[in-house]
């Protein structure tokens, strides 16, 4: 019989929620140049600042999914790249967006999926907030061994609570 | 960028597919630099596939969404709107797969003074495998009718049917 992962402790983070935190930076242009290009997506309401003035966008803005992804870390938060040769860290700190960690010792991690809203780009100066809860915390054991699923529920918005986007990830932790 | 319309939509109909690479190393580094994403199952291949088992690097799910999300996007184009995505990476992908982004219509309902179409989607390599499949929901002005409005508000939709 395979480890339960899902321990009290574990059931209890269910329901658990933050925010809304501010990321660091307002979205800037040179961000959206390096995300569009690293996605391959030349849209010009990504870059062409005269073009998407006369849009319906008003201005340059940041592809759908950048919100999320807008959380960099800060400059005084601890650099990951410090734990690099810890026996066991494989690069990723395993934070789920300042929640209370998650205490499973399954040694990887892969990315589940998504589901997303989205309901308005997040435009060129603007700030992003997220506000996030552990939607749901559950074990499958499979083939390979026992996976931990942890679903994320996390709502974007910019200045004024205006909503940028709902996004879900279920990350499996095997 | 297309100018669709509700009445250009039945169902069945494929949309265009969106094709990327053959995807290498340096697109996951690339795209591991713009979003600040350390995972060495990205970038080390010994650690990728001595320590997890895998093949070799992984394409990050991360990007893959955001193919996903063009070829919804690209499709619409300015007067529509990609309301809801969802997909699961059931497959992985590795450097050298040429990856196409897939849609097919799999219903079409009018709400309110727009037309929502449903769409089954996914993400295939070189060789066929589906590995990022899911759905997807986009709102479209109806021939003659207003523009989706933006920022989209679901409330314009007025209720399900």
């Amino acid at each position: 019989m395979p480890e339960n992962y899902i321990t009290d402790e574990v059931k209890a983070l269910i329901g658990t929620h933050n925010g809304p935190v501010l990321a660091f930076h307002p979205v800037e242009a040179s961000e959206v140049r390096r995300f569009h290009q690293a996605i391959m997506d030349p849209a010009r309401r990504y870059w062409d600042e005269a073009w998407a003035k006369s849009s319906r966008y008003g201005g340059v803005v940041a592809p759908p999914a950048f919100p999320p992804l807008a959380f960099r870390r800060a400059p005084d938060e601890p650099d990951p790249l410090d734990r690099m040769g810890e026996p066991g860290f494989d690069g990723n700190t395993r934070n789920f967006r300042g929640l209370p960690p998650v205490k499973v010792s399954l040694p990887r991690l892969m990315n589940g999926g998504y589901e997303y809203e989205f309901f308005r780009y997040a435009r060129v100066g603007e700030r992003i907030y997220r506000s996030s809860t552990y939607r749901d915390i559950y074990q499958r054991n499979g083939r390979s061994g026992p996976m931990v699923f942890v679903v994320v529920a996390d709502m974007y918005t910019t200045d004024g609570n205006v909503p940028l986007v709902n996004m879900t990830t279920t990350t499996i932790l095997r | 960028m297309s100018g669709i319309c509700f009445e250009d939509v039945t169902v069945g109909q494929d949309i265009p597919n969106l094709v990327k690479g053959p995807m290498t190393t340096a697109h996951l580094v690339r795209w591991c630099a713009a979003m600040e994403n350390w995972h060495l199952i990205h970038y080390d291949w010994k650690y990728a596939t001595e320590h997890d088992k895998l093949p070799d690097v992984m394409v990050n799910g991360t990007w893959k969404q955001n193919v996903m999300i063009q070829l919804l996007t690209d499709w619409v184009g300015e007067s529509g709107w990609l309301w809801k995505i969802n997909f699961q990476f059931r497959g992985m992908n590795v450097p050298g797969d040429l990856l196409t982004a897939w849609g097919r219509v799999a219903a079409v309902e009018t709400r309110g003074a727009y037309g929502v179409v449903r769409l089954d989607i996914g993400l295939r390599n070189q060789t066929g495998a589906e590995g990022t499949p899911g759905s997807a929901t986009v709102v479209l002005p109806r021939r003659g009718g207003p523009a989706v409005p933006y920022p989209f508000d679901p409330a314009c939709l007025g209720p399900a049917t």
